[in-house]
């Protein structure tokens, strides 16, 4: 080993050590908790595939499952749209721009707790913001076309909306990324279709996104990725995973509750490996479709542009 | 019927003028160079007639018609970037049937009409490939078949050759100059290369600071330059101050070709001599003025050697640069 080579591993020692002791350990912990019963009491008793065959049956795990799908798959487009939207909205230099972008990535920058709390009153039913604004106009403490203001802690399928709602203003991170992507893109090609007559709408179809998709792809799947756990605080803090019956309960809060409420590690360490599983299912998923997507349109690839 | 003309425009970057008033008109069917060093404001030219960059004042007009209010996409003009600006996730045939295509025809007379036009430019058996697997010369092409299928009014070239190299560019030039001539269109062609604006024009407009100095055929410009700067620009000639040995008061300039090394006439020392080829560049000092003489490679003095030099036509510069006759 060279002198150079030394010294890189001696700099890459205290992060190596901390992924080993930190990371990988506790992992493989979980990874053997899986298989027994623990309750920090008594030493971990070795049950083989009983944690498994118990969530296969457990209505809490079920619903916290299918919640947690119904999430990603309905938050993560929504989030990426509006992120892409904002930003192809936001990338010029016009005045009221780089307010309204800071504006836009501002909620992502509140720490979640106090995002959650803040949450709180805005939904609350009697005199939450959102639902006295829902009310305008309308009578009897109904909307303005006669429906019922929706019950959003307290209703079933509004939770899950509310929690859907709270995760689509915290968008910056993706925000940023698409404002750069946008403005790292040729100017030519923008105005080559600004000379042909290109609509607004033929230029994004037609230029802008598909030259964006690539950024678009590994955003969504980061999403996905991420889906699975950002549900955590608004469920735990605003909606404490109910209404009933676990209409709320997402796989992170299940975890939570088994692990740290009822204190039973095993089971919490299956259901984690769960959706450890699921997540990287997802993942490979679509990197199916992106790599077919691929494979049709060629390598993406932006043209050389020679510095003027 | 004028092809391009523009009547006092100026243009600004910011708080930089960069087109301080041009005058400039393109007839029709005319291949028109604009030649200029970087920052010139060439481009900004070009960009203007595309509509583009906005004008501060003055008028553009295609075809005899007004346009200087008008968008981009309203002004009936093609053009062809440095960067060949190809959209990258397209390929070659759907490159060219873009204008096409956002204009709403369908899929299928896009193609026939891209192929026709990249039959015209010698790309047709390209029509499937991506961008990203073409050679320089070969994107070039394609983006010439892009502006040709529009059939536009005016095609604005912007430094097309330049990311073409070698013996290439020389051959794509030609086949630029042919094209030109086969489909007879206008054309605006930027260009900082004096031999592609000499070869290319019909007439070349010399600009400099965001004026035009000159504008003529690459003869006249080469033979009768209007200004000291037009004169340097499209060819390489020695100026000497008023006080050297030729016609005091002026500002003398002379072609290294016209300049014979002879057995009596103004003595100089020869200080440096650069062969190329055939051609042997002697760097003379003549009283203190550097002067640089082209002879044949086979008539090369010697450094250091003392020799006499007779120079033939002579341009007469006043002292603010522009010609005297």
């Amino acid at each position: 080993m060279s002198k150079k080579d030394k010294q890189l591993w001696l700099m890459l020692l205290p992060y190596l050590v901390g992924l080993l002791v930190l990371v990988f350990g506790p992992a493989l912990v979980t990874l053997a908790l899986a298989f027994t019963e623990y309750d920090l009491i008594g030493p971990p008793q070795w049950i083989g595939l009983a944690n498994f065959a118990e969530l296969a049956t457990s209505v809490p795990f079920r619903a916290a499952l299918v919640n947690s799908l119904v999430f990603a798959a309905v938050a993560v487009p929504l989030r990426v749209a509006l992120a892409l939207g904002l930003a192809l909205l936001l990338h010029r230099r016009a005045p009221g721009a780089a307010t309204a972008r800071t504006v836009a990535t501002l909620p992502t920058a509140v720490p979640e707790i106090a995002y959650g709390l803040l949450w709180l009153w805005l939904l609350n039913p009697l005199y939450g913001p959102v639902n006295q604004l829902l009310r305008l106009g309308g009578e009897n403490g109904r909307t303005a076309l006669g429906t019922a203001v929706p019950a959003w802690l307290t209703a079933p399928e509004d939770a899950r909306a509310a929690i859907i709602v709270m995760s689509l203003f915290t968008i910056g991170e993706m925000l940023v990324v698409l404002l750069a992507a946008r403005r790292a893109l040729p100017r030519e090609v923008h105005e080559l279709a600004a000379l042909e007559g290109a609509s607004a709408w033929s230029l994004a179809r037609r230029v802008t996104l598909p030259l964006l998709s690539p950024v678009i792809a590994l955003l969504l799947l980061r999403d996905t990725i991420l889906s699975f756990q950002f549900s955590f605080v608004p469920a735990l803090v605003v909606t404490e995973g109910g209404p009933p019956p676990y209409s709320t309960t997402y796989l992170p809060l299940y975890v939570y509750r088994n692990a740290f409420e009822y204190l039973r590690y095993g089971h919490a360490a299956a259901a984690t490996l769960v959706v450890l599983v699921l997540t990287a299912a997802a993942v490979a998923a679509q990197w199916l479709v992106i790599r077919r997507y691929r494979a049709l349109a060629g390598p993406p690839r932006s043209p050389r542009v020679p510095p003027r | 019927m004028t092809g391009v003309e523009l009547v006092g425009v100026r243009a600004a970057h910011g708080r930089d003028d960069v087109l301080r008033g041009v005058d400039l008109v393109v007839e029709r069917g005319e291949l028109l160079v604009v030649l200029g060093p970087s920052g010139a404001g060439k481009s900004t030219l070009l960009r203007v007639v595309a509509g583009l960059h906005p004008v501060a004042a003055g008028t553009v007009r295609i075809a005899g018609r007004n346009v200087t209010a008008l968008s981009p996409g309203e002004r009936d003009v093609a053009m062809v970037f440095q960067s060949h600006a190809l959209f990258p996730h397209l390929t070659v045939a759907d490159n060219i049937a873009f204008g096409h295509r956002v204009r709403g025809l369908r899929r299928g007379s896009a193609r026939a009409i891209a192929s026709r036009a990249a039959a015209v430019v010698g790309c047709e058996h390209l029509l499937d490939r991506r961008p990203h697997q073409l050679s320089g010369g070969e994107r070039q092409r394609v983006a010439l078949a892009r502006a040709l299928v529009r059939e536009p009014a005016v095609f604005l070239l912007d430094e097309p050759l330049s990311n073409v190299d070698g013996p290439l560019r020389e051959r794509t030039r030609a086949e630029l100059r042919a094209l030109h001539d086969r489909v007879g269109a206008t054309m605006l062609h930027v260009t900082h290369d004096r031999v592609e604006a000499l070869i290319l024009g019909d007439r070349v407009a010399v600009v400099r600071d965001g004026r035009v100095e000159q504008v003529g055929t690459p003869e006249e410009v080469w033979r009768r330059p209007a200004t000291e700067f037009v004169a340097t620009f499209v060819g390489p000639m020695n100026v000497l101050p008023g006080d050297g040995p030729w016609r005091g008061g002026h500002r003398v300039g002379f072609r290294q070709e016209a300049v014979r090394l002879v057995d009596d006439g103004v003595p100089g020392r020869v200080v440096r001599v650069e062969v190329v080829g055939e051609d042997a560049y002697v760097h003379l000092d003549v009283r203190s003025h550097p002067v640089v003489a082209r002879v044949p490679s086979s008539q090369q003095p010697e450094v250091g050697a003392e020799v006499c030099l007779e120079v033939g036509e002579l341009h007469l510069f006043d002292a603010s640069g522009t010609r005297s006759v």
